[in-house]
């Protein structure tokens, strides 16, 4: 028994889910759930269709390539059941799916941190814009009034003591 | 005494329904790559005479895969949105069940090429230039 990928959002389509549409050119599709054969049936393009895998991809969202996707593969040869191959393989794709997940994660967080840039610039931005909110200009001309009237009586007591 | 007949209470989707229907369905944008092939195209672009299909099937959108009953219906067909815009989608390479399998992590993504298309010139011109 083979687990078929959807042909709309490339998710597993598990035994018994599902339908599938054979089109009179012979070819198969197979979709996960009627959602996918709805989208298909209305000509819509998985690459422009937000929720799909074909669209995380393209737009780079997503992890697109590394070595760690190449394992997983048709593959149209039987292989005779042998215990240890069995063991080895199912460890094989545990840790495979693992160092994915990481690389998987650690990309998103990178693409992440360039939002995270642009929005603290942006704020840095808005501050500077309307500082007048926090900080009133008239304040700063009363402040520098006081500073001058002080100067000017230092000045005065100095003339004095020199007189 | 009969029963009342029952009052249809929700009638649905009814034209996107009728639209739907595998009855119905008209090329995919994969077939109509297909049919872009110089031997297919030339084919259909020269078809018997047929006067089941519109036109006697001798107007023929390639890209459309649509039948027009004159020459003069299908200029005006070359210059309208739906015709400019599935040009545009057909301009990219057509989507298979190979990158959705790529995209569920059975191998690196690969991005779809370009494919410069263009209207296909009237018969008529096509005589012209040949005289």
């Amino acid at each position: 028994m083979r687990l078929e990928k959807c042909y709309f959002c490339s998710s597993t389509v598990y035994p018994g889910h599902g339908i599938q549409f054979v089109r009179n050119d012979c070819k198969i599709f197979r979709f996960c759930r009627s959602k996918c054969h709805k989208a298909f049936q209305k000509k819509k393009n998985p690459r422009k269709t937000r929720w799909t895998k074909a669209f995380r991809k393209a737009a780079g969202k997503e992890l697109t390539v590394d070595p760690s996707l190449e394992f997983e593969k048709r593959r149209n040869v039987p292989i005779k059941y042998n215990r240890e191959l069995w063991q080895t393989t199912v460890k094989a794709m545990k840790r495979i799916e693992e160092i994915r997940v990481k690389r998987q994660n650690q990309f998103i967080r990178n693409r992440l941190r360039k939002g995270k840039e642009l929005r603290k610039e942006a704020d840095v931005k808005e501050v500077e814009k309307n500082i007048h909110l926090i900080k009133s200009p008239a304040a700063k001309a009363k402040r520098l009034e006081k500073k001058m009237m002080q100067v000017v009586k230092e000045e005065d007591i100095d003339m004095d003591e020199e007189a | 005494m009969g029963r009342y007949a029952r009052k249809k209470q929700h009638k649905g989707d009814k034209p996107m329904k009728k639209k739907t229907k595998t009855k119905r369905k008209t090329k995919d944008l994969d077939q109509i790559h297909a049919d872009l092939i110089p031997e297919m195209s030339s084919k259909l672009l020269n078809q018997e005479v047929d006067f089941d299909k519109p036109g006697a099937a001798q107007h023929y959108c390639l890209h459309c895969a649509k039948y027009f009953i004159n020459e003069d219906a299908m200029k005006t067909h070359f210059k309208s949105k739906p015709h400019k815009r599935r040009i545009k989608d057909l301009q990219i390479e057509p989507y298979t069940l190979e990158e959705a399998e790529r995209a569920a992590g059975m191998g690196s993504y690969v991005q779809p090429n370009y494919v410069p298309i263009s209207t296909q010139t009237l018969k008529t011109s096509m005589d012209e230039d040949g005289d």
